[in-house]
């Protein structure tokens, strides 16, 4: 009886312990011949599918698309040796912990001749300064989305949110940098403040907005929204277009304060074994009509200048996109804020704990 | 001697290269520290050890424990009748009852936690169904709460009670109760003095699973209950995922180990203690 036990113990503990961790998909190997590889390391669903394609064709090349959930588990695959992969798409904010670690190659502009394509307010951020280890693919405004049917005031400032009638139906990003910076934002100070009393002032009125939040979250907020569990909260452009789509009384404002813009970019990591090839992909996509196939599949903001032409009515009309456009010049980037790091994680720890 | 010796090398070298090894790297890596980047750099320091004693991770510590008490005690409650039930089937029954019980397990935990999601929120099935019947007009609000993570919680280990519960009360010898009954006592007195301690050891070892497992939850908080409470894993999970703090999330998981470690101390020493000598033969047998 005790043997019995002690092997359903193991068992069941076993069985615990594979369903908490999924395995990374086997990486196919090379393919066989003179045909070059592509080792592109990126988010999920990033590009249309036909638009990989079309690029093997063009180039004879196989193109290796290998997924990463966040940008913290991308720094430690490349810190524990990038050279496996060719082409990266780190956000902004780690573009600039990268640049500091040295992980970047610098790239071959001649090799990327429409880069020039890029709205030019995108060209040189502040997280990459001389604006040559990385290149905006996709960006967006995190701004304010809610819903006409409950929100009856358009809100147009991040006060708004702290409004008693929203009651446990407001719903804030999963994510420490984005709300304290919002909180930041509403006090008028910059998202990367690192001066503790501008920290503890958000804070505090975070933890005044408690009663209001339904939840944090950041991958299922538009399920949220789409189905009114929330009535109002902070959420990026993209997810705000995609919300719309499926639920039509879904407003978005960017609030006059100032909000977090972002961006995920294009960036080849130190040791690189196809670099010439991860120039030429980068190049290719922001061709203007390649550009335009593809950011109507994914659906986010283009920032190819000259790819608007080509796009559809429905794309260029898309209100939230356009909403995004207009407010870029209110948007303020997240840069790494280094040693102030672990006071906002002490916050949103104790933010998390407040009772 | 010598073959068998042999035959487990294999074993013996995978759980060195696999559990041995990243256990060490885990513990030195809790006594390391880091630069704002988050690289680690091994000088030997106890601070991350001895952060864990502020009072704000304290907290979390013992709201985790508070949890997985609760969660362990409702599993005994409703896990005990369920494997009972099963455990006195007719023998071509068992099987399917104890299928029944192990069949979520062949969907992936977190497509069923957002299916609660699906079924309790305010558009939900749940909610949907009382409002057409009429018996409420405005959707409650059932996700989202310590109730909906102590939900959630219970819901996915009660299992890993049921399953050594019934192991123990199948094996339970009816003779005794038999004899119990014949002497005249009565069923209540009969399970009291009877099954119960003689299943005791499964419900150790339910408890036992139950309530690590528990400790180490992040899912179940961050999707049913909109991540605004934090247990120690959600902790652990945002050292390595945000704050960059590797050494400070490898003390954590350490901390964990080390309590979980323990209690499995105790339930064999209990154990042994209850079973040494007098079930000694039955065991052998």
């Amino acid at each position: 009886m005790k043997k019995l036990l002690v092997f359903l113990v193991s068992v069941l503990t076993m069985a615990l312990l594979a369903a908490g961790c999924g395995g990374d998909a086997d990486k196919k190997d090379a393919a066989a011949g003179e045909q070059q590889v592509l080792n592109l390391f990126s988010w999920a669903d990033n590009f249309d599918p036909e638009v990989i394609a079309e690029f093997e064709k063009q180039y004879n090349c196989k193109v290796n698309y290998d997924v990463f959930a966040n940008n913290e588990e991308l720094l430690a695959k490349i810190q524990a040796g990038g050279a496996q992969y060719d082409l990266i798409q780190p956000s902004d904010y780690m573009v600039a912990t990268m640049l500091k670690l040295d992980l970047l190659e610098k790239m071959n502009m001649d090799n990327i001749p429409n880069a020039k394509n890029l709205v030019s307010t995108l060209q040189a951020p502040v997280y990459d300064p001389t604006g040559d280890h990385s290149l905006v693919y996709t960006w967006g405004i995190t701004g304010i989305a809610y819903n006409k049917n409950y929100v009856k005031d358009v809100p147009d400032s991040w006060e708004d949110l702290w409004n008693p009638e929203y009651a446990g139906r407001l719903i804030l990003l999963n994510d420490s940098r984005e709300t304290i910076g919002m909180a930041l934002k509403k006090n008028g100070f910059s998202n990367n403040s690192t001066d503790p009393a501008e920290v503890e002032k958000a804070f505090q009125d975070l933890k005044a907005l408690a009663p209001n939040v339904l939840a944090f979250d950041t991958d299922t907020i538009k399920q949220k929204f789409i189905a009114e569990e929330a009535w109002i909260g902070t959420m990026w452009t993209g997810d705000a277009s995609y919300t719309l789509k499926d639920n039509p009384n879904i407003g978005f404002v960017v609030p006059k304060e100032g909000a977090t813009i972002w961006a995920d970019t294009f960036a080849i990591p130190k040791g690189a074994k196809h670099k010439e090839l991860a120039e030429k992909f980068i190049n290719f996509i922001y061709d203007p009509q390649i550009s335009a196939k593809n950011y109507e599949y994914i659906g986010y903001n283009d920032p190819n200048e000259k790819a608007q032409e080509f796009h559809s009515d429905e794309f260029k009309n898309d209100p939230m996109l356009k909403i995004g456009m207009e407010n870029i010049d209110k948007g303020e980037w997240l840069i790494d804020i280094g040693e102030a790091l672990p006071m906002y994680d002490r916050y949103w720890t104790e933010l998390k704990t407040a009772k | 001697m010598k073959n068998g010796k042999l035959m487990v090398a294999p074993a013996m070298l995978w759980l060195s290269i696999f559990f041995v090894i990243p256990l060490l790297i885990v513990v030195a890596v809790s006594f390391a520290g880091r630069t704002p980047y988050g690289q680690i750099i091994f000088e030997f320091t106890t601070d991350n050890y001895l952060r864990f004693l502020e009072p704000l991770y304290l907290q979390i510590f013992a709201d985790t424990l508070i949890v997985a008490v609760i969660t362990t005690v409702a599993t005994i409650i409703m896990g005990y009748p369920l494997a009972y039930f099963i455990a006195r089937l007719p023998k071509k029954w068992q099987q399917p009852g104890l299928i029944l019980v192990m069949i979520p397990f062949w969907i992936n935990f977190l497509i069923r936690s957002y299916a609660w999601v699906i079924i309790l929120r305010t558009q939900g099935v749940v909610n949907t169904l009382l409002m057409k019947l009429g018996l409420i007009d405005q959707p409650l609000q059932m996700l989202y709460n310590d109730a909906a993570v102590m939900l959630g919680m219970i819901y996915a280990l009660l299992p890993f009670m049921v399953l050594p519960i019934y192991v123990s009360i199948e094996q339970l010898d009816l003779r005794l109760l038999e004899a119990a009954s014949d002497l005249g006592a009565s069923p209540l007195t009969a399970f009291r003095k009877i099954t119960l301690p003689l299943t005791m050891p499964g419900i150790a070892a339910g408890t036992i699973l139950v309530f690590i497992s528990s400790l180490g939850m992040f899912v179940v908080p961050d999707v049913m209950g909109g991540a605004k409470s934090a247990l120690i894993g959600n902790l652990i999970q945002n050292q390595f995922l945000a704050a960059r703090d590797w050494p400070f999330g490898s003390a954590l998981s350490i901390v964990l180990a080390v309590m979980s470690l323990v209690l499995i101390i105790l339930y064999y020493r209990a154990l042994q203690s209850q079973e040494g000598g007098k079930a000694d033969a039955k065991d052998v047998a």
